[in-house]
């Protein structure tokens, strides 16, 4: 599902030239559920982002759900995303405007598809909220939003799911709610899922755990079977 | 296709957040459309109505205008039978006098009984023409507007002289159908009977006396056919023929004129707008940010995300242009009380489609035109930023599209206004200049951001805030100056013409102007007035010339129908022109290209042209010109040129020819007198008591009429420009609106570190200071480069660099700036810490 061979990351600064990642290995199987962990400023985050299209290596080979990204557009890898690659963020992400519906129903209208809407409503009720369809962000607890923000992720089927904290913002028994329901989904779905999070007890729910340190992974273990 | 639907459905969900940050935005482009809209639909109401009213202006299907002479028995008789209506009138200066002495310059016309062929002559108390007009108990009536009555302290029924003649006055004047809307006249109108005119004494060899035949064509003949029968059968007349399509070419080349001014500075207002147009999308982008992020990390193509937003800014540009364009489609009837009576026209139709399309298309694009450069930036952002809890700020380049389809834009809208306006280059050279004065503007407010940045530190805190919120990023700075720059512009340059023409026709009449003009002295008074005059005590100065009527009928062999001529000269070929002939040349005149001909010249007929018209017409010395005399044409050659100063208000001819052929036609004599003030009143009874013929114009009362003219139209262009302040104002409001919530932030925590609410608004009351001082000095030098290429280059006439209007605009960049600022922000000020360090 993800293969990166060489992968770095080097940023401009008015300092000079940062390297963010320095020659990233990793390649994870369908289904594989990994954690990734670090200190602040390990490149936890920026790998992330390398995975969902959202920055371009500056060096190495990425290729995401089979997928090369070399020369891809921002377009292309737009619609990369919209098909094979569903997102969790710590700050949920919700569009203020739109209601919970319409908010999950994006990323399907976005890719054509003429049921968006009674698929949104089934993957809300996936999540409990089905009572919650019409309720705009505002009007919705910090819980609904992420589960709001979950269903959003994973409702065009997703290959893979990146989630970045997906429980930062959340109190500890949300947070666990949320979880659950995340690990229950993804294993449903069969989804590839990489998640990043200073949690160990979350970290340990992974069959893998990434640890990333000066913009390497400096550990890779897996959880006995 | 599928795409531009999604975006419809996803800008319609964008719309639930409300319009509130678009405020300004509608504002700006209802004001600019509002402007465009009313200036448009008002001018075609004005045509259309000029149109509507052709007939009743013109007197007639067409009319033939002599001058001096009777039409001949042969003509009249052709004319009657030609035509199905046929009415005569004449139109002259006179004195009218009370018989208590007191006397005022009348513009008399004559009319015969079948005057008005069109229209209703209505009078108070309402009477026949006959009844008003007609010799009752060997006295003629006389209908004068009413203005005249107090002025010569009469009332109705008693008798005025004109001229010699005795006339009693039978009703005033309330609605004469074929006066078209002179801007300038010289008296108020009195109205006899033809048949009346000759006892009056008035008309002599000579006099300034025009003959109007009105008539409706035969039935079913086309003007053009029956023009060319009558030139057929009277080829040398000399007349002046208009039809319908020329009613009244004075009044619709004023509101053509007016028009095109009007409308580039309406366009400037839209423009002024624009600035605001952009701010508004460029805020609304910036706090639509995340949203934008979030659709490009589920999946959406930049093309989408500009789709969204564009769609959205055409909507609400589509609601702001509307509502400007509904106050543009009620102006017309708004505003046809007002105007139809000055005008004399009937106004009150319908708005024409025709201006209220082009105001919404010019809306529609002036929107889309500010709109796209922050449209294209928002195709651009970056959405990794979401996983860093902000949005990186770094610069990344435009989409390819932008430049191509500003220049379309851009292009598109300057194409429309130029095409549409009836002074092509004028209005090209207004919109080049528009787009110098934005960028002024905006290379200034880069200049004063750099300036801001690298000045040394100054010590006091409030100044050192204040010149650090001029520059830091966000800062208001750069739109605050360009959008009321521009505005600023606008009035500086309308306060400075209309200053600049103010000042000539009241406190620069020139010291050693004439007091009086005397028109209308017959060769065998000439004598006797010399003598009246040369004896007069006051009197310091007098010169008297001959003086003729006649029109240029050709330049070169060549008629000036069939030539193009420059528009700075066109006034010489319009109508007939004064001329004269000297043996010597006149004291003062110089020559800057030929010679003068001998005292005694007795050869081929010669003239003297003025310089600006021969430059005009690239003309050389021996070229020749045809004047067309009482039907006759002289054809001379040009034996030099002359500079006219026109402003010195001393007798001037385009023309003056040699002494020889033109002495012989029948002339009068047009006198100036230069008398001191205490003399003045006793001149004038003195030469129209000896010459009731005589005809005295005071040069003071003149230019004042002159000057009421000038203070009408300036007064509608300062409103318009007003209009364009207002919208710099709008994008000031908004550009302060919009930094508010940075403000109050700084303000709370300058607070909490121990500033004082003194300090900041001290601070806040420089920075705005600062804003306004640099925009409107900017905005007084740019201003006075344009009034002074308009005055200069456009209405010939000197510029002067006047401080009041400058100072003024100063003051007013000044006051607005800082008011608008402050107020702007005041809430700032009193913002609570707490609440907000918790938020933050």
């Amino acid at each position: 599902m993800i293969e990166l061979s060489g992968v770095e990351l080097t940023l401009p600064s008015l300092a000079g030239p940062v390297a963010i990642l320095r020659g990233i290995d990793l390649t994870v199987g369908a289904g594989e559920s990994v954690a990734l962990v670090g200190p602040s400023g390990s490149g936890k985050t920026s790998l992330l982002m390398i995975l969902a299209g959202l920055e371009q290596a500056t060096g190495g080979k990425v290729r995401v759900a089979g997928v090369d990204f070399a020369g891809r557009g921002e377009d292309a890898l737009a619609t990369l995303r919209r098909d094979s690659i569903g997102i969790v963020f710590q700050d949920f992400h919700l569009v203020p405007t739109m209601t919970a519906q319409e908010n999950v129903a994006v990323p399907l209208e976005l890719a054509g598809r003429r049921d968006a809407f009674a698929r949104a409503a089934e993957a809300l009720e996936s999540v409990g909220l089905g009572h919650r369809l019409t309720h705009y962000p505002g009007q919705l607890s910090g819980g609904e939003q992420q589960r709001t923000a979950l269903a959003r992720a994973l409702v065009a089927q997703p290959k893979l799911l990146l989630a970045d904290e997906p429980t930062g913002n959340l109190d500890g028994a949300t947070g666990e709610q949320v979880i659950e329901l995340l690990f229950r989904l993804a294993g449903e779905g069969g989804q590839t899922l990489l998640l990043i999070t200073h949690d160990p007890a979350l970290a340990a729910r992974c069959a893998r755990r990434l640890q990333m340190a000066d913009g390497r992974i400096v550990q890779d273990e897996r959880a006995a079977a | 296709m599928a795409t531009w639907a999604l975006a419809w459905r996803l800008m319609r969900r964008e719309l639930r957040g409300g319009v509130r940050g678009f405020r300004v935005f509608l504002a700006c482009l209802a004001l600019g459309v509002a402007a465009l809209a009313t200036v448009g639909t008002v001018s075609a109401e004005l045509l259309a109505g000029l149109d509507r009213d052709a007939r009743a202006l013109l007197g007639g299907e067409v009319e033939l205008r002599l001058f001096n002479r009777p039409p001949e028995a042969t003509e009249q008789a052709w004319l009657a039978a030609n035509a199905s209506r046929l009415s005569q009138t004449a139109e002259l200066r006179a004195m009218a006098r009370a018989d208590a002495g007191e006397r005022r310059l009348v513009e008399l016309k004559a009319v015969d009984d079948a005057y008005p062929l069109h229209g209703l002559l209505t009078m108070e108390p309402p009477l026949s023409l006959t009844a008003a007009l007609g010799l009752r108990d060997g006295v003629y009536g006389v209908v004068v507007e009413a203005d005249l009555l107090p002025r010569l302290g009469l009332a109705l029924g008693d008798h005025i002289t004109l001229g010699e003649g005795s006339f009693q006055i039978r009703a005033t004047l309330v609605h004469e159908p074929d006066r078209a809307a002179r801007a300038f006249t010289l008296g108020p109108r009195a109205l006899i009977a033809l048949e009346a005119l000759p006892s009056t004494g008035l008309v002599g060899p000579g006099s300034l006396v025009y003959r109007q035949l009105r008539l409706d064509l035969p039935a079913g003949e086309s003007y053009a056919a029956w023009k060319a029968r009558l030139d057929a059968a009277f080829p040398e007349a000399g007349w002046r023929v208009r039809g319908l399509d020329e009613a009244a070419p004075g009044l619709s080349r004023f509101v053509e004129r007016v028009r095109l001014f009007m409308t580039l500075v309406g366009l400037t207002a839209l423009l002024v707008g624009g600035v605001g147009v952009a701010n508004a999308v460029r805020a609304h982008l910036e706090g639509r940010r995340n949203t934008i992020a979030t659709l490009k990390c589920l999946g959406a193509a930049g093309g989408l995300i500009t789709r969204i937003y564009l769609l959205q800014v055409l909507v609400l540009a589509a609601l702001g242009t509307a509502i400007g364009l509904a106050v543009g489609a009620l102006a017309p009837s708004l505003l046809a009380p007002l105007l139809a009576e000055r005008l004399n026209l009937t106004l009150g139709g319908a708005p024409a489609p025709l201006p209220l399309l082009v105001a919404g298309t010019l809306g529609l694009a002036t929107a889309l035109l500010f709109a796209l450069s922050p449209l294209a930036r928002a195709q651009r952002l970056p959405a990794a930023g979401l996983f860093r809890g902000h949005l990186e700020t770094r610069r990344r380049r435009a989409p390819g599209w932008l430049w191509p389809a500003l220049a379309l834009l851009g292009g598109g809208i300057a194409l429309l206004v130029v095409l549409g306006s009836d002074d092509r280059l004028f209005a090209l050279g207004f919109l080049a200049a528009a787009v110098v004065v934005l960028l002024a503007f905006r290379l200034a407010a880069a200049g004063l951001i750099w300036l801001a940045r690298r000045l040394p530190r100054p010590r006091r805190t409030s100044w050192r805030l204040a010149l650090g919120n001029l520059h830091r990023p966000g800062a208001p700075t750069a739109s605050v100056v360009v959008s009321l720059g521009l505005g600023l512009t606008v009035l500086a340059a309308v306060a400075l013409i209309q200053a600049n023409l103010d000042r000539q026709v009241s406190e620069e009449i020139p010291a050693n102007a004439p007091t009086f003009y005397f028109l209308d002295i017959q060769n065998d008074q000439a004598a006797a007035y010399d003598a009246l005059v040369g004896g007069f005590a006051g009197v310091t100065e007098a010169t008297r010339v001959p003086m003729l009527r006649g029109r240029i009928s050709a330049v070169n062999g060549q008629r000036p129908e069939d030539m193009s001529l420059p528009p700075e000269v066109a006034w010489v070929f319009q109508s007939d022109r004064g001329l004269t002939w000297a043996k010597a040349l006149p004291e003062g005149t110089t020559l800057s290209a030929g010679q003068w001909w001998p005292a005694d010249y007795s050869g081929p007929p010669l003239v003297s042209l003025d310089k600006a018209v021969g430059d005009a017409l690239g003309l050389r010395l021996g070229d020749t010109l045809t004047v067309n005399v009482y039907g006759r044409d002289v054809t001379a050659a040009i034996a030099s040129f002359r500079p006219i100063e026109w402003a010195d208000l001393k007798i001037n001819f385009v023309m003056i020819f040699s002494p020889g052929l033109l002495e012989a036609a029948p002339a009068s004599h047009l006198a100036t007198v230069r008398v001191d003030a205490a003399h003045e009143a006793a001149l004038e009874r003195a030469v129209t008591d000896a010459f009731p013929n005589v005809s005295a114009i005071r040069v003071r009362d003149a230019l004042a009429s002159f000057g009421e003219m000038l203070g009408a139209v300036a007064g509608a262009i300062g409103g318009t420009g007003g209009v364009t302040v207002l919208a710099g104002l709008l994008v000031l409001a908004g550009a302060v609106a919009a930094g508010e919530r940075r403000r109050r932030y700084d303000a709370v925590v300058l607070k909490v570190l121990g500033a004082t609410r003194r300090l900041l608004i001290g601070s806040l009351l420089l920075e705005f200071a600062l804003l306004g001082l640099a925009t409107a000095l900017l905005a007084a030098i740019l201003g006075s480069l344009a009034a002074a290429l308009v005055l200069e280059a456009v209405m010939n006439t000197p510029f002067f660099l006047l401080a009041p209007p400058l100072v003024w605009t100063l003051a007013a960049g000044l006051l607005v700036t800082t008011l608008f600022g402050l107020a702007g922000t005041w809430r700032a000020l009193g913002g609570k810490a707490a609440p907000l360090l918790r938020n933050e």
